[in-house]
């Protein structure tokens, strides 16, 4: 071995050791170590600070704890609604997959699992991130039944960004005829988020749509608390380090009566007969607080919060009946029902007195016209000789054109010097007795305002190239048919039954309301809905003329059948003519009263859309008059 | 069986270098430290149990540290006589990994032997630096001609490309700095370098359109922008970033790392143990890290520097090369300043393959501080 290294041998070093380069491993020590080094200072010593700050981030996650929602009772304690826990499948679109194609997979799977079409569940997501949401998740599905809930749990395992949550929901156990009146509660719309993001809300809340569920929101869904958590990097809990608690949403106590709504909502049902719809309002005269709201045909409200819903919506779009409206919140020609708004204004504006009588002995009355013309009316029977009282109890169409209009050619004069102002002045106290307006209940609902016709009304909605320049002017028929609640005039029976009410407590336009009181979780009753009211223009001693004819109906006039041996009933009966979609002439009947007659305690409309108001609306009333007097009366 | 002058006497122990030993030991007992801290969460078994990873490795090291005094007692000539056959296995054992080897991560790295895994990467290592110090030694030790340069890199060059297709990109360029670091030793010619430095960035688009994989294409641009995939590629980057960067000064203690404990950290008793030292024991654990390092390839390029022949200087360089890559480019992937690859950090990460192969080494060089005057030619 003696040769190796001698080509590179330095004489000055010892002997034979060898001379290789190894000082450049030194180098290569010192330099790697010291890039290291640097590397570590500037990590940790320069921007120590914020990572330690990132590591706190990565560790504690701030989540809103939704509070309980309040419950719904009806007047007498019963509850409506229940709070349960329902599954539901939710997104993170942060920890969704970044691949489209991925997503899209992930989506499919999902859609086999849940039924949500792939499609929406992307439109939605995109819709979310559109909007600008970052970090919150969206509901997908809602209501998943425990054996999907337990698929969606074992495969969120394997899909990045899906989980399976509980979320507090709510199940309607009052009955499907109470779904009108409490509504329900759904997902925020976009446009709905974009508003309650600055409440407070989470993106996936449950916020009231329709109903009382959606007018009390503010009152029933409480504050949502917070719980600061640390958790580990797949975002399980591992210990919860701070928790302010949910304040619990406040209760609400309906005045219905569920009991009596079930009673009227059968009855209804089981008297249809030819009739499609209808509709019944129960209530007090005093208050202004309803005891029953009924329409028929219903839906049921928990239909909202299950899955396949979109099926069962469509259905209940395409029903022509419209289960999704409340019959009594929708108008309909309220025929002579509306006589005691004719007859008021005519007592009151002093061309009738209660003494004015006429003798019927035809039903024929000849109106000439201003041109001279001949114009025949028509009543529905020979009435003979009536006063006032005689002609609201026998709904005599004669007398009341007699009270709106005049008869021209005997000299009477109508309400007002023209039949345009005697329809402007009609339509005056129309309005005053809460028509052509919404009453301002408590549901948030489509609740329609009706139509006042005028004058000036009709050159405005008869005008466009659908109508003749002569169907924009008012006619002498156009007044008469408004005295006896036809041609133009509509009203829904809410607002019937707000007028009867005003004419039972001698002037005063309530404001209905369903609340009663508004109830703490504590069980502190926080709020109760005062009566409010407007005054009537009529004085007391015409609308008691008024509730006599009501009276006399009852007891021996159109609306005998409402009659009860227990309690004395006074009503007006309509059946109010209208054309339906084929051009056909119908009738809707009506009903509306209160008892008991000398202090009146309950007011009840009813409405059938088909019918005869004295002989179908008339003796449901009574019925439900009936049990009210024995089951609900305060 | 060839006789060796170094055999002659066991005064050699006298010269064992304890420090060095020391050195290798203190790491070992560091990493026990923080392969109970990483593992603190995800054991819950018994403390005495092989399945426990503090006593797997500290079995490992047992296991180790007997192999290292048994090499040193034997002459590294014997080594160096069978190099080109521990070298033939290696390449073998790298085939045959090719279709029968475990994969995980998206790369086939080790075979299942019973219950131990073994890594030929690991073996080959050593079987290439021998080849390496007994190619040039036989050409005395000097690769400024030309053809010992050619046929250096046609050694090394074999097993890097085996191990680049596994694909250990990490390992590979450790294998390129073995060879680059042993021939400088051996005095390479400066214009050598520099010419199959031009090649090798002419040919560099190729190699990375054709041979790169994905993931390492990836992994280079995460390393660029970790922040624009943060819950994908750039987890690991980012979550090791925030441990060491939050460990501060002083580290957050033992075991009470919250980026470790709570498991945002992964393989943290593995390739990214630098982090849990960082976030745990900060700059200051760190430094004293560094320092047991830097103690332990001193007294390694001591041992090269006072190797008694041109083979031993040799194979000690080597040695101190790999230890030394292999460290740096652990830790550079731990504080984000080279591409995420499945390193460990030498004597400190958990793992029975490495550990052996690094104690086996570190017999090598004792052996050769060993017999030092042994093969001085006075």
């Amino acid at each position: 071995m003696s040769d190796i290294g001698d080509r590179r041998v330095d004489p000055g070093l010892s002997r034979n050791r060898p001379h290789g380069n190894v000082a450049v491993l030194r180098i290569a020590v010192i330099v790697l170590f010291s890039i290291l080094g640097l590397r570590l200072a500037q990590m940790q010593l320069v921007n120590g600070a914020e990572y330690a700050e990132r590591s706190e981030r990565n560790r504690f996650v701030v989540e809103s704890v939704p509070p309980s929602r309040g419950l719904i009772y009806d007047r007498n304690g019963r509850p409506l609604v229940q709070n349960a826990s329902v599954f539901v499948a939710v997104i993170t679109p942060a920890f969704l997959p970044e691949e489209p194609g991925d997503r899209y997979l992930l989506y499919l799977y999902l859609e086999e699992l849940l039924g949500v079409p792939a499609l929406q569940i992307q439109d939605t997501v995109e819709e979310a991130q559109a909007q600008g949401l970052r970090d919150g998740t969206l509901t997908i599905a809602r209501n998943l039944d425990r054996t999907t809930a337990l698929m969606l749990e074992q495969a969120a395992a394997d899909l990045p960004g899906v989980t399976l949550e509980l979320e507090p929901g709510r199940r309607y156990i009052g009955g499907p005829e109470l779904s009108h009146v409490l509504g329900y509660v759904g997902p925020q719309s976009p446009d709905e988020w974009r508003v309650l993001q600055d409440e407070g809300y989470a993106f996936n809340e449950v916020v009231g749509k329709v109903g009382v569920e959606a007018r009390y929101e503010g009152e029933l869904r409480g504050s949502p608390g917070s719980a600061t958590t640390e958790v580990d990097a797949q975002g399980d809990l591992v210990n919860t380090l701070e928790r302010a608690e949910p304040e619990p949403g406040q209760s609400l106590q309906l005045s219905i009566d569920a009991g009596l709504q079930r009673f009227v909502y059968d009855l209804l049902t089981n008297t249809m007969g030819e009739a499609r719809v209808a509709a019944a309002v129960v209530m007090s005269p005093e208050t202004g607080e309803i005891y029953a709201l009924v329409s028929v045909p219903t839906y049921d409200n928990n239909i909202f919060a299950a899955p396949g819903l979109d099926e069962e919506f469509q259905r209940l779009l395409d029903d022509p009946r419209r289960p999704l409206l409340h019959q009594a919140l929708s108008p309909a020609a309220p025929g002579s029902t509306f006589k005691i708004i004719t007859a008021s204004a005519a007592l009151e504006e002093g061309n009738i007195t209660p003494s004015t009588g006429r003798n019927i002995d035809s039903t024929v009355l000849e109106f000439v016209g201003e041109d001279g013309i001949i114009y025949p009316f028509y009543d529905w029977r020979v009435h003979g000789f009536v006063d006032l009282v005689g002609a609201i109890a026998w709904s005599s169409n004669i007398y009341f054109y007699m009270a709106s209009c005049g008869i021209p050619q005997e000299g009477i004069p109508g309400l007002g010097k023209d039949i345009e102002q005697s329809a402007v002045t009609l339509g005056y106290y129309a309005r005053s007795f809460g028509l052509g307006q919404v009453t301002g209940l408590d549901i948030a609902s489509s609740e329609s305002s009706g139509v006042v016709p005028s004058p000036e009304w009709k050159r405005r909605v008869r005008s466009g190239p659908l109508f003749n320049p002569e169907d924009r002017d008012w006619y002498l028929a156009d007044t008469c048919f408004m005295g006896i609640g036809q041609g133009d005039v509509t009203a829904t029976p809410l607002q019937m039954a707000m007028a009867t009410a005003a004419v039972a407590n001698g002037g005063f336009l309530l404001t209905p309301h369903v609340a009663k009181t508004i109830i703490a979780a504590d069980g502190v009753i926080v709020s109760t809905t005062e009566p409010s009211w407007d005054q009537l223009p009529v004085d007391e001693e015409h609308l008691a003329v008024v509730r006599q004819g009501m009276r006399q109906s009852v007891v021996s006039g159109a609306a005998s059948l409402a009659a009860l041996a227990s309690v004395p009933v006074a009503g007006k009966t309509g059946t109010a003519e209208f054309t339906d979609v084929d051009g056909i002439v119908k009738d809707h009947a009506w009903f509306t009263g209160f008892a008991p007659y000398d202090s009146p305690e309950v007011v009840v409309t009813v409405y059938y859309d088909l019918g005869v108001g004295g002989t179908k609306a008339a003796p449901i009333a009574g019925r439900i008059i009936e049990y009210f007097m024995e089951n609900v009366r305060p | 069986m060839t006789v060796f002058r170094g055999q002659r006497g066991l005064r050699e122990w006298d010269r064992f270098d304890g420090l060095m030993a020391f050195a290798a030991l203190a790491l070992v007992v560091y990493g026990l430290a923080l392969i109970y801290s990483g593992s603190l969460r995800s054991y819950d078994g018994p403390a005495v149990s092989l399945s426990n990873p503090v006593a797997k490795q500290a079995f490992f090291a047992v296991v180790s540290i007997g192999a290292m005094v048994a090499v040193s007692r034997l002459d590294y000539h014997h080594f160096l006589h069978y190099a080109w056959w521990l070298y033939g296995a290696s390449i073998v054992a790298l085939f045959v990994l090719i279709p029968i080897g475990q994969t995980e991560f998206g790369s086939t790295r080790w075979f299942e032997l019973g219950p131990f895994q073994v890594q030929p990467s690991e073996f080959a290592k050593i079987a290439t630096v021998l080849a390496l110090a007994r190619f040039l030694s036989d050409n005395g030790g000097d690769a400024r001609d030309l053809r010992i340069f050619g046929m250096s890199l046609a050694i090394v060059a074999p097993v890097g490309l085996l191990i680049f297709i596994q694909p250990d990109l990490g390992t590979s360029v450790i294998f390129a700095a073995i060879w680059l670091g042993m021939i400088v030793v051996a005095g390479v010619q400066r214009s050598h370098l520099l010419i199959l430095g031009a090649v090798f960035v002419a040919v560099l688009p190729f190699i990375w359109t054709f041979t790169v994989a994905d993931y390492q294409i990836e992994r280079i641009a995460i390393l660029l922008d970790a922040e624009e995939d943060p819950l994908d590629a750039g987890y690991n980057p980012i979550q090791s970033q925030i441990a060491v960067g939050s460990g501060q000064f002083f580290g957050k203690g033992l075991t009470n790392g919250e980026q470790t404990q709570l498991d945002f950290l992964k393989v943290k008793t593995k390739d990214f143990i630098f982090s849990v030292l960082g976030e745990e024991l900060g700059f200051v654990g760190a430094m004293g890290l560094f320092a047991l390092f830097i103690l332990l390839l001193t007294r390694g390029i001591r041992a090269a520097q006072i190797a008694g022949d041109i083979p031993g200087q040799l194979l000690a360089s080597g040695i101190v090369i790999t230890i030394l890559m292999q460290a740096f480019i652990n830790i550079a992937v731990n504080l984000s300043i080279f591409p995420v690859t499945g390193l460990p950090l030498p004597f400190v990460s958990q793992g029975g393959s490495s550990l052996l192969t690094l104690f086996v080494a570190l017999g090598l060089v004792q052996s050769i501080v060993m017999r030092h005057r042994a093969y001085r030619q006075i």
